[in-house]
């Protein structure tokens, strides 16, 4: 898939995460949760294709459904009373709440499967390396051996299904002792080769005083560009959060905040926010089509 | 000045009372590139350690090791990482972080440069090593030739004024390994860094050397040019003589005769081809062939008649998943009880998944496999057959039963963990523990892989032994050199399928690239000299 | 604030991480321990190829009490953490990333923290002796991961959890508790003694054995 966003600084990637996820958690607002949910379904669709849709439809609508279904169950609060059942009753209020809940969890559930895509091994280390960079090392070196077990687990069952003149383990009992002589085989590999690993790092020097950190990210006018709005849009949804511009009750009734301009402000600042990816990923389009047909 | 000045070093590991190193003299002058040679356990490895303080072994130092005059013990963290640069054998191993470039960036972090002098040095490095095009890759990406090359260059970018390689190609195939050899001659030449590097196979780096170093239980033996330390060694009738490159080893056992007295000495296979026209000139070879061996198959010694074939392979397909493409296409073979079957070919031309196939690890979608009798296959690394704590928990399943256990020389290894041993002893513990299920058949993948000649020929003894028992035996190779001399039939696999298969000598004298260095270097006098001592024996016979 | 509860939950379990990665941070490790941790979260995570054939057979939380028992409660919560996060990181994080790294990392935490001296030497956890450790497994399991975890899905089902949300999660949730349970105490239990002795030997081998203990902590 392409990814305009992705090209972006990862302290801009990263910001514009917490705060879509952020504000769509605090807000249990329908006006937010139209933008938010719309913003990260298309931009889920954007950076994972058909996978994406297959997850909304297959996973996230059940879900949605579900949680709809059992908040009215287990939560009595409300005015106005659908129906009874037997000992109990359910509320319009709270299955409202509940649809809105599930929409909240869907979006979040969107942007993290596009933060799955956005936010590579690399970013993540580049970010937080400055401030944990012990860890953030243990985390490349962990990215790092990950696959190499995986192939050399692959190796080791080769070799005992070779050394058991090709029969596969087939009760359950087999299958746990060959799991467990493998994972113990590739341990011990495991273990001798970090030895290299750690002499490896020690002969380059791991360990000095004054560590720099180098990365191929760098922050140019248009990161800082984007910076600057999706600042000044965050400002101004919060600012509408916190004032009370758009507070929602439900219980015992459902009741709005008036319409005032902040309100509004708010709204445009969050679609703003959500839609940037989408946006910038159209005039990256848009721009291609331009150049080509100039050739 | 010299880079190294060492002065009666000698070295103990805790707990042994022999040193390890017994008083070592060496000078290694700057701009110099040292060959350090010597078989498993001979301390080279040792020696290179404690060239760098930083990676040294725990043990008791005698004696002085000067960097650029000064005490080695007494250089600072920083001058150790980044003046002297030291690439190890695994290339795997060495690599710390999943992307290359911040593999190459990852010493001069340590040394606290700036971002801006990184970018500057990382790029000049990748460019000198060409590896611009795989700069945003994952490391799990890259072949072990790569991996190596990328370690190498990541040592590189700091600068060092010496490079040290302690076996930087025993896990490479050949190819890669003339390509990593190769990068390391350009270092030598056109940055002049100083290079120490220890190696088994000597056949590409030994004609690119100052000077070779011959080292034997912890001391130095022989200290001179290539050339010189091949007669050195051919007059002591040393064992490390066998691991010279053939054409040395042809001309110095022909010199110790009185043959081609006046003559250079040739050290790889170009000047081992003007040697030989220059000891034959003028004369008309009489005998230009040695008698071929005819594609002989084991016959049975009281019936005469050869026996069933063990392993049978009839027109076979083979692919990972249906949507791959074919790795083993229309693939016939036929493999008999008695005899050293060896597959040779380039990497990726699907040899190991044919093995793969005979041991039943993979099911073929087309064609016949048949497979008669019990197989047991080595894999290239034999670590991953270990389980247990001590060699003799690992063979307690059938120490009794087991007739071989002798020639496998395994007895005084018994209580040692099977990865404090060496490769060639690791390998031999493998042997054992797969050779307890009394096998038929047995698959060798890559066996000669890091292994010096007295291992290489130790193995063959096994292998004849083995054969002797009736065992089949079918091994996968890059050594063509192991194969021409140790095989019964040599079969050339290209493209998924075998090409040819004939006797060695008939074999390697059909091919004209993929064959032996003696038979390079005398094909245009002799029709099929395979090895050195075929070589030696047609000179002699033109006498 | 009710409706906050989920993030605030959220924002908790993250603060919860903080001290323990700074004081990690602070402890100038060096290169060996380092990738020593580096090769417990990696065989944590990609263990569970080892048994492709049993797919709900996760050894993750068992290898993680192991790192705890043999490196102590601080190496054992950071191993735990992280092997959550790296394995949420190829699986997918969600908001319940943070719930699973404090989770696993108080089962690795308390793992060393009972258990570092009990079985100090190699050849300790045989016998008789196993039965604490695999009773603490099972109980970490069920208690601490269980507990923990789906604190997220209650949270995420209802902004007011009553009792019959809780009891209704938890007991959807007893099923695969019990067999990851079940798993984690057959891992330890055959695995236990072997990694053991394997951490023990490079530990002893490499030089890294000065076991910090839990007073510093």
């Amino acid at each position: 898939m392409r990814n305009t966003f992705a090209t972006y600084h990862p302290i801009i990637e990263f910001g514009f995460f917490c705060v879509v996820i952020g504000i769509g958690m605090f807000m249990i607002h329908p006006v937010f949760l139209a933008i938010g949910a719309s913003a990260a379904f298309i931009f889920a669709i954007l950076t994972g294709g058909r996978g994406s849709l297959k997850f909304t439809l297959c996973f996230l609508l059940p879900m949605i459904i579900l949680i709809t279904v059992i908040n009215p169950l287990v939560n009595h609060q409300g005015a106005t009373i659908l129906f009874h059942m037997r000992y109990s009753y359910v509320t319009a209020e709270a299955a409202i709440y509940g649809l809105l809940m599930g929409m909240m969890l869907a979006a979040i559930m969107l942007w993290f499967s596009s933060y799955n895509k956005v936010m590579t091994s690399d970013k993540f280390t580049y970010l937080f390396g400055r401030i944990m960079p012990s860890i953030s090392l243990i985390f490349t070196m962990v990215m790092r051996f990950i696959p190499n077990y995986k192939i050399q687990i692959k190796r080791i069952a080769d070799a005992q299904k070779a050394a058991g003149g090709g029969r596969e383990a087939e009760t359950l009992k087999e299958k746990i002792h060959s799991g467990i002589k493998i994972i113990s085989i590739m341990f011990t590999w495991a273990l001798e080769n970090s030895i290299d690993s750690a002499d490896s790092m020690r002969s380059r020097g791991y360990g000095l005083k004054n560590r720099s950190r180098f990365s191929i990210y760098r922050f140019d006018r248009r990161d800082g560009m984007a910076a600057l709005f999706l600042a000044v849009m965050t400002i101004i949804v919060l600012a509408g959060c916190i004032s009370g511009a758009c507070h929602a009750e439900y219980f015992p009734e459902i009741a709005f905040a008036k319409a005032t301009a902040l309100q509004t402000a708010s709204y445009i600042a969050f679609a703003c926010i959500c839609y940037f990816p989408v946006f910038i990923e159209v005039k990256e389009v848009l721009v291609w089509k331009h150049l080509e047909s100039k050739i | 000045m010299e880079t190294f000045r060492i002065k009666n070093l000698t070295f103990t590991y805790p707990e042994k009372s022999r040193p390890a190193l017994c008083d070592v003299n060496l000078d290694i002058n700057i701009g110099e590139m040292v060959v350090l040679c010597g078989q498993s356990g001979s301390g080279k490895t040792t020696l290179l350690r404690n060239m760098k303080p930083l990676i040294a072994p725990h043990g008791k130092l005698e004696g002085l090791i000067e960097f650029y005059g000064t005490d080695v013990n007494e250089l600072s963290q920083e001058v150790q990482a980044s003046r002297i640069g030291y690439v190890l054998q695994n290339p795997d191993a060495q690599i710390v972080t999943d992307k290359v470039w911040h593999e190459l960036a990852f010493g001069l972090e340590s040394l606290g440069m700036d971002t801006k002098t990184i970018r500057l040095r990382v790029a000049e490095m990748a460019s000198f090593f060409g590896i611009q095009g795989w700069f945003h890759k994952d490391v799990n990406e890259l072949s072990g030739g790569q991996k190596q090359l990328l370690n190498l260059a990541s040592v590189m970018a700091m600068q060092p004024d010496v490079l040290i390689l302690d076996e930087p190609t025993s896990q490479l195939d050949p190819i890669a390994a003339g390509d990593f050899l190769t990068t390391v001659g350009k270092i030598n030449r056109e940055l002049g860094t100083t290079v120490i590097i220890t190696e088994h196979r000597l056949e590409d780096v030994l004609p690119m050397a100052d000077r070779a170093v011959v080292m034997d239980g912890g001391r130095i033996i022989a200290d001179d040019t290539p050339a010189n330390v091949g007669a050195i060694l051919a007059k002591k009738k040393h064992p490390m003589f066998m691991a010279m490159p053939s054409p040395l080893q042809a001309y110095a056992i022909l010199f110790n005769e009185g043959m081609g007295k006046e003559l250079e000495c040739p050290v790889d296979v170009r000047t081992g081809r003007n040697w030989l026209t220059k000891l034959m000139a003028g004369r008309t070879p009489s005998v230009t062939e040695l008698k071929a061996d005819e594609e002989s198959l084991p016959k049975d010694p009281e019936t005469g008649k050869t026996p069933e074939p063990s392993i049978e392979m009839k027109d076979v397909w083979f692919r990972y998943s249906r949507n791959d493409s074919d790795v083993i296409k229309d693939l016939s073979l036929s493999v008999y009880p008695g005899e050293i079957f060896c597959i040779v070919g380039g990497n990726g031309t699907g040899k190991t998944t044919a093995m793969s196939l005979a041991a039943g690890l993979r099911k073929a979608y087309r064609g016949r496999v048949k497979v008669k009798g019990r197989t047991a296959m080595l894999p290239q690394n034999p670590q991953i057959l270990f389980t247990e704590d001590t060699v003799r928990e690992e063979l307690k399943d059938g120490m009794g039963t087991m007739a071989t256990s002798d020639f496998l020389d395994v007895e005084r290894l018994m209580d040692s963990h099977p990865y404090d041993l060496s490769g060639g002893e690791q390998q031999r513990v493998a042997l054992a523990k797969i050779l307890q299920t009394e096998p038929d058949i047995l698959l060798l993948d890559e066996p000669t892989k890091g292994l010096d000649n007295e291992l290489k020929q130790k193995l063959a003894g096994i292998l004849d032994e083995l054969k002797k028992e009736g065992v089949t035996i079918l091994m996968v190779s890059h050594d063509v050199e192991f194969c021409g001399r140790y095989g019964d039939r040599c079969a050339m696999f290209f493209d998924g399928k075998i090409i040819t298969t004939n006797a060695p000598r008939t074999f390697f004298s059909g091919n004209s690239f993929y064959t032996t260095a003696v038979n390079r270097m005398s094909r245009h006098i002799f029709g099929n000299a395979v090895n050195v001592d075929d070589l030696v024996e047609l000179i002699r016979a033109n006498e | 604030m009710s409706e906050h509860y989920l993030l605030i939950s959220i924002l908790i379990a993250l603060l919860a991480l903080v001290p323990f990665f700074v004081k990690f941070e602070r402890r100038n490790v060096q290169a060996r321990e380092l990738v020593l941790l580096a090769v417990l979260i990696a065989t944590a995570v990609a263990g569970r190829a080892a048994f492709f054939m049993l797919p709900n057979f996760k050894p993750i939380l068992a290898i993680v009490i192991i790192a705890g028992v043999a490196l102590g409660s601080e190496s054992g919560f950071l191993v735990g953490a992280m092997a959550a996060f790296v394995s949420n990181f190829l699986f997918g994080q969600g908001p319940w990333t943070p719930f699973q790294m404090v989770a696993m990392g108080v089962c690795g935490f308390l793992a060393g923290l009972l258990f570092h001296r009990y079985y100090a030497k190699a050849d300790s956890f045989s016998g008789r002796k196993k039965l604490p450790l695999l009773i603490f497994g099972a109980a970490a399991v069920f208690i601490l991961y269980g507990g923990i975890v789906d604190i997220w899905t209650i949270l995420a089902m209802t902004p007011h959890p009553t009792m019959a949300t809780v009891i209704m999660v938890y007991g959807a949730a007893v099923y695969m508790n019990v067999i990851h349970a079940g798993a984690t105490v057959i891992f330890l239990l055959l695995l236990g003694g072997p990694m053991l002795r394997k951490l023990n030997r490079v530990q002893i081998k490499y030089g890294m054995n000065e076991k910090r203990c839990i007073d510093n902590m």
